[in-house]
């Protein structure tokens, strides 16, 4: 019975929200919203309305919508990497977890949503949450958040903080809100930021033992480290993640060590390993503990690249060398 | 006793040339071939060890390496120091033990199963180490990990021993099936643990372990896959004649006075405690084991005095220069060795196959 009316129901929603919208918040009188048509990683995304029923995958697409204000869309959450920021906690509260890991194409539709906004373009996939035409054709809008765009043209050359912004207005666009207050805030946090000017390097350490896997030289990892005056010891590399060799960082030997902080992976297992692994355990940052500490959320291109930055830029004022 | 196996499926594959003896020219080789690739393994260790990442002079590491063995004192810093030493020496030294295990192990699961399809992880040994690994990787399992994988390994080995003796003898026909099984089932838990279990980018952990990797490689490797060599590796080298005794069939080795079933039950225990060494401390690395001893048996005939020594020296030799471009050719970042193994081998022994067909 609900699995009948629910469509109904959605559509009437709809139906008397697009008239709401047309009739209150738009003047009246004049037609109704023009559509918002976005080419997202090659895909051409049209939205006739804002999307009113949205599942965000990973991190970086919860937190968008939260910083927008944009709690009350989501009616489900899947493949998050942590907690959402402080300032979101409450907001985020009530909105439902669909699936711990990448939801399948299933329970994708069953949710109903009219839009699916994910962080990489690897959750949608057959063994995701869908292939995007697939979901389109069967009415749900997709995004992936640009800065993790891989086809060639779309793939960012190096990611900065306009492209971030773009994305912001990109989204406010689509549910037609405004970002003025969110795009000058972040643009307010990034200002503030003072760099370092000891000339310190860095290592971007996010995961594995054997082999580090780091943050290298184009993606959030390299951006947050430029902006804090940090010169990444694997900034050389044209890639947003790598696999990286601990020679090579025992060569560079670092001043300072970002440690990526995961439930799955927490950043007092990487000082424990670092500490009795024999040939780091001597690293400068090592010997004196320098290390700078971030959640694993926040390490990823979003609206928490800025305010992440600026947390950065603060424990490494504390450091003295 | 009839000749139970020669008429089996799996048997059958036999490669020409695999049950052959060798020409007389290419068997008296050996004693000078065993020298040659010795001197070329001593040379391939004293090289590969100065080669890296960090750019660190030849006379620089091999001072380093004399001061740790008592001679002199390092001219190198604390850390460039680390690297020689805690790094590069104990990767090259692990790869050369797990590469001459691995062959080895290959060679005489080969001649024990008559199969030229064999492989040291023919037992499920690779698929046991695996889930013993992903238990530790992602379920938190607290156990070492090298400890977790030779138990998964042995496990793996004993339900595969106790399947094919279900059925029966234990004949070779039986034990490649009864591995297959067992392989097919740990695989599939493997997957499934990976499949649920993987968060964030945790899984990249674990397939560079699935695809074998030496990055890890610690003087406890050293000493987990040297003392495998030393205890298990050497006598088996030594059982050269009485796999050769096998090479006409369970029937002629009978006939030679071998016991055939105990034989064959102390190889396989010992190959695969062999094989559960290193892959404890590499992961699964393929293509060593299956096609090095068909290389090595191209170049010096089938007899097993000489192909066994052999084998473990160019495993030994062939691992080492794999890791060496795994751990270089990507500078800074690293591949996974299993790669590089199989990118490289398997052209080199198609040359071999051909060159061979050219010869005849």
């Amino acid at each position: 019975m609900n699995r009948i009316l629910a469509p109904l129901v959605l559509a009437t929603t709809a139906a008397l929200l697009l008239a709401g919208c047309t009739s209150s918040e738009r003047s009246p009188g004049l037609k109704p919203a023009p559509s918002v048509v976005v080419d997202n990683c090659g895909t051409t995304v049209t939205f006739d309305e804002s999307p009113q029923r949205v599942l965000t995958i990973k991190s970086t697409s919860t937190e968008m919508l939260l910083a927008l204000g944009l709690q009350k869309r989501i009616i489900g959450t899947g493949f998050q990497d942590g907690p959402v920021a402080d300032e979101w906690a409450a907001a985020a509260g009530a909105i439902p977890e669909i699936s711990e890991m990448v939801p399948g194409q299933e329970a994708v539709l069953e949710a109903e949503p009219d839009f699916v906004y994910a962080g990489w373009e690897s959750n949608f996939s057959p063994e995701g949450a869908g292939e995007r035409d697939e979901l389109q054709a069967l009415g749900v809008n997709t995004y992936v958040s640009p800065a993790a765009c891989k086809e060639e043209g779309y793939k960012p050359a190096k990611l900065d903080f306009a492209e971030i912004n773009r994305e912001i207005a990109e989204i406010a666009d689509i549910f037609d809100v405004e970002a003025d207050v969110l795009l000058a805030e972040q643009k307010a946090t990034v200002a503030a930021i003072e760099p370092d000017t000891r000339g310190l390097s860095a290592l971007w350490y996010s995961s594995g033992t054997d082999t580090p896997y780091v943050g290298a030289g184009i993606g959030a990892p390299a951006l947050v480290l430029d902006t804090i005056g940090l010169d990444n010891i694997a900034g050389d590399i044209d890639d947003t993640w790598s696999p990286f060799a601990w020679e090579a960082v025992v060569d560079a030997n670092p001043d300072v060590i970002v440690l990526v902080d995961a439930t799955w992976n927490t950043a007092a297992s990487k000082v424990e390993l670092l500490e009795s692994n024999p040939a780091t355990r001597n690293l400068d940052a090592v010997k004196n503990s320098r290390y700078l500490y971030i959640p694993f959320a926040a390490g990823e291109a979003g609206v928490r690249t800025a305010p992440a930055a600026a947390d950065l830029a603060e424990q490494l004022k504390a450091l003295t060398f | 006793m009839s000749d139970r196996w020669s008429s089996r499926p799996l048997a059958a594959v036999s490669k020409p040339g695999f049950d052959t003896p060798a020409p007389s020219s290419r068997a008296t080789q050996p004693a000078l071939v065993v020298i040659i690739l010795g001197v070329a393994l001593v040379l391939s260790i004293t090289v590969a060890v100065t080669i890296g990442p960090a750019d660190i002079r030849f006379d620089e590491v091999w001072a380093s390496i004399a001061s740790h063995l008592g001679v002199g004192s390092s001219p190198l810093s604390v850390l460039r120091d680390g690297i020689v030493w805690e790094l590069r020496m104990p990767r090259v030294l692990t790869a050369g033990a797990v590469g001459a295990g691995l062959a080895l192990s290959g060679a005489v699961m080969q001649a024990l199963t008559r199969n030229p399809l064999a492989d040291p992880y023919l037992l499920g040994l690779s698929s046991g180490a695996s889930l013993g690994a992903v238990s530790v990787l992602l379920l938190g399992v607290a156990v070492l990990l090298p400890l977790a994988a030779f138990l998964g390994a042995l496990l793996a080995l004993a339900v595969t021993l106790l399947l094919a003796s279900a059925l029966g003898r234990i004949t070779p026909t039986r034990t490649v099936l009864a591995g297959l099984a067992v392989s097919s089932l740990a695989g599939a838990v493997t997957s499934f643990v990976i499949f649920w279990t993987v968060t964030g980018d945790s899984y990249r952990e674990i397939l560079g372990w699935l695809l074998g990797s030496l990055s890890g490689a610690r003087w406890p490797a050293v000493a987990i896959a040297g003392t495998a060599i030393v205890l298990v590796g050497i006598p088996i080298m030594a059982t050269g004649r009485l796999l050769d005794s096998f090479a006409f069939g369970d029937t002629s080795a009978a006939a030679l006075g071998v016991n055939v079933q105990g034989t064959r039950w102390a190889l396989l225990a010992g190959t695969a405690l062999l094989t559960g060494a290193m892959v404890s401390v590499s992961g699964s690395i393929g293509f060593v084991g299956l096609i090095l001893p068909h290389a090595v048996r191209l170049l010096v005939g089938p007899g097993h005095r000489a192909l066994l020594p052999l084998s473990a020296l160019v495993g030994a030799i062939f691992l080492i220069w794999a890791d060496t471009i795994a751990r270089t050719i990507f500078d800074p970042r690293e591949l996974p060795v299993g790669i590089v193994t199989a990118l490289i081998g398997a052209p080199v022994f198609a040359l071999l196959l051909a060159r061979r067909r050219a010869d005849a």
